[in-house]
């Protein structure tokens, strides 16, 4: 069995090449990779001015969803903080926040919050400005007075340590668990090593190795904070008459081999390496601190990219097998894969090539070595291709919204 | 390059990376070297082999976790999958 490391992943461990990369310092202490202007709707039926107006300015990025209104407190409550949450994120200069009016989120709140930041925040709303042209005209000339102000944040260097990296896989294979997730898993023991932060998440790929990982946890609650979140995971979908453990291999999955969902899941929780768990945080909520941590969530990567987004991080990798797309519009997302046959055909959508793994030409830790260096490019300005093809507009808010 | 992937020194089965026949001299590298077993029965890219006899209940082992149980005697050299393994999930929570 794979045994934790003694190093706490807590403090800073020793900068075994003092790595370095070139970012936007903020207000609050956190480092930005990217200089965004973030328009985001405060409620789904904003959406189309929000997209109006980032459309009209560049240097901005939408933040659409549709979440805010109607929904349940608890929904509610998440949707607020993951808008903070996305409002803070490093990678944004300045919030302008666009809402509809009488929509169930608190958005004088959300501007509140995300101003604690010391970053400039603008709401501007539907219903009080006279409808969506005039909304639009107004956000863009806002806008564009807050790229202006942005575009004059030059870059700095800073520490490995700063580093808030997410990871998700999706469109998995059989090559998944045995190349992209061990050099991703090899990633995040260095990235971690350096004092910086790794974010995984999604429940569904986590089933059956919640015991092994609460078991690498630096305090008793926080493994059980994990097993309580599978545990209410599986409770939610029996109380719709769903078995999660039964739905978690499908037809695909065990056509390309995957026999057991235990096997499934230690294929996708070897992302995680070999530190000791630091935290498990609710969707919604920041990081704080290096080390590991879970995001409690959806599996879907349009949802967990924003939750991992709205926890700060400033990077995605994205590990595939058949070959995911989507990126974020929040978050550079490096895609990584293992099969050497996806990365050949779709080399155009595909940022690093992990198939030396399995071809025998490159051991694990060469690769997540490669891996890291590549990300400290990005972190520095290096762009990926969701960003360069612009496949990085579609994200979501988790919630239960859509069965109110 | 072997045409099987070993993900842990505990591991009692290898992932192969090429469709394998019948007869076929799979080659694992591992730590003490390569290790080379003949395929059974065929074995389809991306399933898996076992390494050694896993009796009967006995563990099944991928990436130094137990991933499921025999659910009867397989030979070294047989293909694993769900006609001989069965789920080693137990949910952790009532039903």
């Amino acid at each position: 069995m794979r045994k934790p490391k003694i190093n706490s992943g807590v403090e800073t461990g020793p900068q075994l090449d003092a790595a370095k990369f070139m970012g936007y310092r903020r207000p609050d202490g956190t480092v930005g990779v990217r200089n965004y202007v973030a328009i985001i709707s405060t409620v789904g039926c904003a959406n189309e001015i929000t997209l109006d107006i980032s459309s009209r300015v560049i240097g901005t990025i939408p933040i659409t969803h549709k979440q805010g209104c109607p929904g349940v407190a608890w929904d509610l409550d998440m949707t607020m903080r993951t808008l903070v949450g996305l409002g803070r994120n490093p990678n944004i200069a300045a919030v302008l926040l666009v809402g509809l009016g009488c929509e169930s989120v608190d958005r004088e709140r959300v501007k509140e919050q995300i101003a604690k930041s010391g970053k400039p925040v603008e709401l501007i709303s539907a219903q009080e400005t006279g409808g969506g042209i005039k909304t639009t005209a107004l956000g863009v000339e806002i806008a564009a007075q807050m790229v202006q102000a942005a575009s004059e944040i030059s870059r700095e260097e800073f520490g490995a340590s700063q580093l808030i990296v997410g990871a998700k896989c999706g469109s998995s294979d059989a090559t998944s668990g045995i190349s992209a997730n061990r050099a991703v898993g090899n990633f995040a023991d260095i990235v971690v090593n350096e004092g910086g932060a790794f974010v995984f998440g999604e429940l569904a790929d986590i089933l059956g190795n919640e015991q092994n990982l609460a078991n690498r946890a630096i305090r008793p609650e926080v493994g059980q904070a994990l097993i309580d979140a599978i545990s209410n995971y599986l409770k939610r979908g029996m109380s719709l008459g769903f078995n999660l453990v039964g739905a978690g291999v499908t037809t695909g999955n065990k056509k390309g081999g995957i026999t057991t969902v235990v096997e499934k899941s230690s294929g996708a929780v070897v992302k995680a390496g070999t530190t000791p768990l630091k935290g498990v945080i609710t969707y919604g909520d920041a990081v704080t601190g290096g080390g590991l941590h879970i995001l409690t969530g959806s599996a879907r990567g349009a949802e967990l990219l924003t939750g991992e987004a709205a926890a700060g991080c400033q990077i995605g990798i994205w590990t595939t097998g058949r070959g995911a797309l989507q990126g974020h519009p929040l978050m550079p997302v490096i895609k990584v894969t293992g099969n050497i046959d996806t990365w050949n055909r779709l080399r155009p959508n595909m940022d690093f090539n992990a198939s030396g793994i399995i071809a025998g030409t490159d051991t694990v830790e060469e690769v997540g070595k490669r891996l890291f260096e590549e990300v400290l490019k990005v972190a520095s300005g290096k762009l990926t291709r969701a960003e360069i093809l612009h496949y990085d507009r579609f994200m979501d808010i988790d919630g239960f919204a859509h069965v109110v | 390059m072997g045409n099987g992937i070993l993900t842990d020194r505990s591991d009692n089965v290898a992932t192969v990376i090429s469709d394998i026949t019948k007869g076929e001299i799979i080659s694992i590298k591992t730590e003490l070297g390569a290790k080379e077993i003949e395929a059974r029965e065929a074995v389809p890219y991306g399933h898996k082999v076992a390494l050694i006899h896993i009796a009967k209940g006995g563990e099944v082992v991928k990436y130094g976790i137990v991933i499921g149980y025999a659910t009867r005697d397989i030979e070294q050299g047989e293909w694993v999958h769900t006609h001989n393994t069965a789920e080693a999930y137990v949910a952790s929570v009532a039903t």
